[in-house]
């Protein structure tokens, strides 16, 4: 299930903006642990925001992507009041989903 | 980031009030019409530090909801939305775990798995986070927050924690509790040198000024020479091209020659144990491959191999040294070299002395 992302969305003048803090580990496969061995990767690999039914960002994540990746994003529409939606699915087959309301 | 004891905290009080009172009208006497006292007042709104024990907080409260309001309107820019900015200073939070919360020292600062330090890893009183926003945050606008905006925003900044739950409110009444939460609170000692004061059993906060470090200087049984520990490999001595060319060719220390025929030099007699016998005088008898005053290497190599335990016998000829076996001259005792020393010789004479 992961840890829960922090997720705030605020409207101004017709224009929502999303700021999400995910919480994940984003291990790239490449690192090795204390004895040498290679810790697995472990990442996210699809995430969407939804405000209601409408996808507003579709995006696809690789093991480039930092630990705990901080994501910004903005879209036309959106009332205060109404929620956005953020999902993410990883390599190990986790996924996660919050939302916020917009203010 | 000061803790001090209570003890320590009313003695230094009371002493501050006795030099004020008795400096007061002596610095009138010597400096006649300067000045004038401080009046309360102007000594109040100087005096705004908030110490571990809350002294000196002002009354207040603000909750998380409010604070993320404050946080995204006057902080935001710098520290981001949730604090975690890396860009302008070091993030404000994450990098703790609940068992961080629990144990009050952050694991992550000793184990090496965090890879950033942020505010609420390292702070050990959340007085001193208080005190830090009131008196100088916002950075364009230090001071201008009221008590009620710092204790919200201080609210929103323990819910990015996970310290404090999302409808928080925080309060000069329940800032102690949240203290008792703060995961690195056990992470801050005093037992340094550099804490004024007796030590922490005699009522101080520091060591008694006992340093840190603990470099001697050597008075006896020193060594006499300088051992090298570790050279670079000779393949890698190029690693960085010429040496010579990137330090100063002034001082004492210069870069050595890696690169042309100079560097050649020193490599070709890289060779420990050709050093170590021409250091200890062997060279000054034996050659290689020609008798001097005793017998040539390869000489003792040729009469020696075929029999058992060799290396035993001869250990024990350079030790003790010997006469007969090669003539009349004598080889004079070699007591002063340690034995792996006349071991590593050995082998090497019995390896053909390359």
């Amino acid at each position: 299930m992961g840890n829960p992302m922090k997720i705030r969305a605020a409207n101004k003048d017709g224009v929502t903006e999303v700021k999400a803090l995910i919480s994940h580990e984003m291990e790239t496969g490449q690192r090795k642990d204390a004895n040498g061995a290679i810790v697995p990767a472990w990442f996210i690999t699809e995430l969407v925001a939804k405000h209601g039914d409408k996808v507003v960002l579709a995006a696809e994540f690789g093991s480039s992507v930092s630990k705990n990746p901080y994501l910004a994003f903005k879209f036309k529409g959106g009332a205060k009041g109404e929620k956005v939606v953020v999902s993410w699915k990883d390599n190990k087959g986790d996924s996660r989903t919050d939302e916020a309301v917009i203010g | 980031m000061f803790r001090f004891s209570k003890s320590v905290i009313a003695r230094s009080v009371a002493a501050f009030a006795l030099i004020s009172a008795s400096t007061a009208g002596f610095a009138f006497d010597h400096f006649k019409g300067v000045g004038r006292q401080a009046t309360p007042s102007e000594v109040k709104a100087w005096d705004i530090d908030v110490r571990p024990d809350f002294k000196g907080l002002p009354k207040g409260s603000g909750n998380v909801e409010r604070g993320n309001e404050l946080f995204e309107e006057k902080c935001a820019s710098c520290h981001g939305s949730f604090g975690e900015s890396n860009e302008v200073f070091t993030p404000l939070a994450g990098g703790t775990t609940k068992d961080d919360i629990k144990t009050g020292r952050v694991k992550g600062l000793s184990s090496g798995e965090l890879p950033q330090r942020t505010t609420f890893t390292k702070v050990a009183t959340i007085s001193t986070v208080w005190d830090y926003i009131y008196r100088a945050m916002p950075w364009t606008a230090p001071k201008s927050l009221k008590p009620d905006d710092v204790y919200a925003i201080l609210a929103y900044l323990l819910n990015l924690q996970e310290i404090v739950p999302g409808d928080f409110t925080l309060s000069d009444k329940n800032i102690g509790e949240v203290q008792k939460l703060l995961p690195n609170r056990n992470g801050m000692t005093t037992d340094h040198g550099m804490w004024p004061g007796a030590p922490a059993k005699k009522g101080g906060i520091g060591n008694g000024g006992i340093p840190d470090v603990k470099n001697t200087a050597c008075m006896k049984n020193c060594k006499t020479e300088v051992q090298i520990g570790s050279t670079l490999p000779d393949y890698a001595r190029t690693a960085h091209g010429e040496l010579a060319d990137q330090n100063r060719n002034f001082g004492p220390v210069r870069g050595t020659r890696t690169l042309g025929a100079e560097a050649a030099k020193p490599a070709a007699a890289a060779n420990p144990a050709l050093e170590l016998a021409t250091k200890n005088g062997c060279m000054a008898c034996h050659g290689v491959n020609n008798k001097i005053v005793g017998p040539g290497y390869n000489e003792v190599v040729a009469r020696y191999k075929d029999q058992p335990d060799a290396e035993g016998k001869l250990t024990a000829k350079v030790k003790a040294g010997g006469q007969g076996v090669w003539g009349s001259i004598p080889m004079p005792p070699n007591g002063h070299l340690k034995d792996e020393e006349i071991k590593t010789l050995v082998q090497w004479i019995m390896a053909g002395a390359k």
